[in-house]
């Protein structure tokens, strides 16, 4: 069955479904329409270094779609919606065996029009070594992003994602196959569109590898973010860390739900994942739900947790006295909070970038 | 020409008049009255629960303290019509006992956006800034590694105290309250911290206010003044000999005076 009529065969997902209990697919579907897939268009891409060059050689865009085996199993509402609609709008992203660069690459979405989508396949090739930042921007109402791709054995990559579309709907949907030895920061900072719905899953399927899931997240005026993450330990000596930050403001709502796997037979497995949510107004509304799966006994650790709060009087107290006045004070420790996890995403020069882009966005939040 | 009182205000550093502050509908201070004049080290001893933390933290703005009655001047300026940071930008500086941490807070950003909002933009920029940077981290033996770390996170006890002591000479302070700066600190680290308080206000029209239970860094900080504060009042003033009969005595002998004036 083809990925159109596996869609067209579904029933809505009901909020019963772990993935669906605060988004409801009708309001993530381009028209609302859910019994159909609407034509969509297609974004705009540039491939560039971080100061507006040219890319590096070793690292192109391919028309077309890369077929891994591996991928992590995803929710077939999504996958096949998305498979579908962007049956037009297929890229890879190849990056070469070997490949390095001391500096990072930026593959720049414009997204404009009522509707885009993009199917981006990243095949990075073993040993290889990358900074990436896929940025979204531009005022399309709708966007739909499918990510599939495999990390090569032994490569290295910071493969941060920062979403800032200036409204609209954001549909996210990630599959990572995390090849043997891979080490692979896999960062996200969202600040924009009104609704974003993502659902972002690895799949640590040889030994060895280590992932750092990373969400610096800030929502305003009345967003809805809501990301899942799941990880799946499917390999012995597989490490995983995800931290979320998430900051919200306005009447907007966050969720982070988290599901960490651990197939049986995967020893020496070690995971945890942690949501921390900063609340910046009475109204704002923040949920984390942390699950985990473990089928296998001999690990090294798995854990969870989250924590909510409002911004800390005694801290704003303590900026005060060295002279940041109550708005810069507040500002300053959204930016703290946020950059807790910004900072982890890699390199100092790609850490620069992203603090650069978070404070134009603190400039205006109406938190 | 006799001097009129406005006059004299005017002269004093800090002037605190009949201040009388609690928290939470519990009064702590109950009718302080104390006169630093520029360049003048003074401290104020006193057993746990005093009231030397609240007074500190009233000086400062703390929102959760209440001042019922009294007056609270910097040369000659009523700081209790200020918020805390509009204090800050008028000289007032306070080491706290416990630092707060800020994670995601760089050190290096923290200080040059405090400098910058008090002492002015050009203060915090250029070779000049990092060379008073530098030499400040250098009095206090702060690694340059120190910088790229976030605010009192995961600092040791000492690294906290000291990186107070670095924003007190980076951010030069009219009036500097060290609220147990040397509490935790091995001698050494008393020392380090003594030169940072002694380069930042001796020599100077500053002035310092330490808080303090032991004698130990009133050694290496000389201050013109001690005061004793038992019960939110202070019972006893006089020079440097005084921390050393306090060394000696405890408190217990300044208790009865206490009792006579109806404090404790």
């Amino acid at each position: 069955m083809d990925s159109t009529a596996e869609y067209l065969s579904l029933d809505e997902p009901t909020r019963s479904s772990h993935l669906w209990k605060y988004t409801p697919w009708r309001r993530i579907h381009p028209t609302g329409d859910i019994t159909s897939i609407p034509d969509v268009g297609t974004p705009r891409l540039r491939l560039v270094g971080l100061d507006g060059g040219d890319a590096p050689e070793g690292i192109r865009l391919e028309k077309g779609v890369m077929s891994v085996s591996g991928l992590p199993e995803g929710d077939v509402v999504t996958g096949s919606f998305l498979q579908a609609a962007s049956a037009s709008s297929q890229w890879i992203l190849r990056i070469e065996p070997g490949f390095s660069s001391q500096d990072p690459v930026v593959l720049d979405i414009d997204v404009k029009g009522s509707s885009s989508i993009l199917h981006l396949s990243l095949d990075v090739g073993r040993l290889s070594e990358l900074e990436l930042i896929t940025r979204v921007r531009g005022s399309g109402k709708w966007f739909g992003l499918l990510r599939t791709g495999e990390i090569g054995a032994g490569a290295v990559l910071n493969d941060v994602v920062v979403c800032l579309q200036d409204e609209g709907t954001l549909l996210r949907v990630d599959s990572i196959a995390i090849g043997r030895d891979a080490q692979v920061r896999a960062g996200t900072v969202s600040s924009g569109s009104e609704r974003t719905k993502a659902d972002l899953r690895y799949r640590m399927g040889e030994p060895g590898g280590n992932l750092r899931v990373l969400g610096s997240i800030l929502s305003v005026d009345s967003m809805h973010i809501d990301h899942h993450v799941e990880i799946y330990h499917d390999a012995p000596e597989t490490f995983s860390r995800l931290t979320w930050n998430s900051a919200c403001g306005g009447d907007s709502r966050t969720v982070g739900t988290g599901m960490l796997r651990v197939a049986d037979g995967s020893r020496g497995a070690d995971a945890a994942q942690i949501f921390h949510n900063l609340l910046l107004s009475a109204d704002a509304e923040a949920d984390s739900i942390p699950e985990l799966e473990v089928l296998e006994h001999e690990v090294v650790g798995c854990g969870h947790g989250t924590a909510n709060g409002p911004i800390d009087e005694d801290q704003v107290f303590y900026l005060e006295s060295r002279g940041f006045d109550p708005s810069e004070a507040r500002s300053a420790l959204i930016a703290a909070f946020l950059n807790s996890t910004l900072s982890e995403m890699g390199s100092d020069s790609l850490h620069d970038w992203l603090v650069e882009l978070l404070n134009s966005e603190l400039r205006t939040p109406d938190a | 020409m006799a001097m009129g009182h406005g006059e004299s205000d005017i002269e004093a550093l800090l002037e605190i008049r009949n201040l009388h502050a609690g928290i939470d509908d519990t009064q702590i201070l109950k009718g302080i009255d104390l006169s630093i004049a520029p360049g003048e080290i003074h401290a104020i001893m006193g057993r746990n629960g005093s009231g030397k933390t609240t007074a500190a933290n009233i000086i400062m703005g703390h929102p959760d303290f209440e001042v019922e009655e009294g007056e609270l001047l910097l040369s000659g300026e009523n700081l209790l019509e200020l918020e805390p940071w509009e204090r800050a930008r008028e000289g007032v500086f306070l080491s706290f006992q416990y630092p707060q941490a800020v994670p995601g807070l760089q050190v290096g950003n923290f200080l040059r956006k405090s400098v910058a909002s008090i002492r002015g933009e050009e203060a915090a920029k250029g070779a000049d800034f990092r060379r008073e940077l530098n030499e400040a981290m250098d009095t206090l033996k702060i690694p340059r590694n120190f910088l790229s770390r976030y605010v009192n996170d995961g600092f040791s006890g000492g690294e906290k105290k000291r990186f107070e002591i670095l924003q007190l000479l980076l951010l030069k302070p009219k009036l500097a309250i060290l609220d147990e700066t040397d509490s935790g600190l091995d001698i050494d680290g008393i020392k380090t911290v003594a030169a940072g308080i002694n380069a930042a206000v001796r020599g100077t029209d500053s002035g310092a206010l330490i808080i303090t239970h032991y004698s130990r860094i009133l050694e290496h900080v000389q201050p013109d003044k001690i005061h004793v504060l038992i019960g939110g009042q202070i019972v006893a003033t006089g020079g440097p000999e005084l921390a050393t009969q306090l060394e000696e005595r405890g408190y217990e002998w300044l208790d009865s005076k206490a009792e006579v004036e109806g404090i404790a």
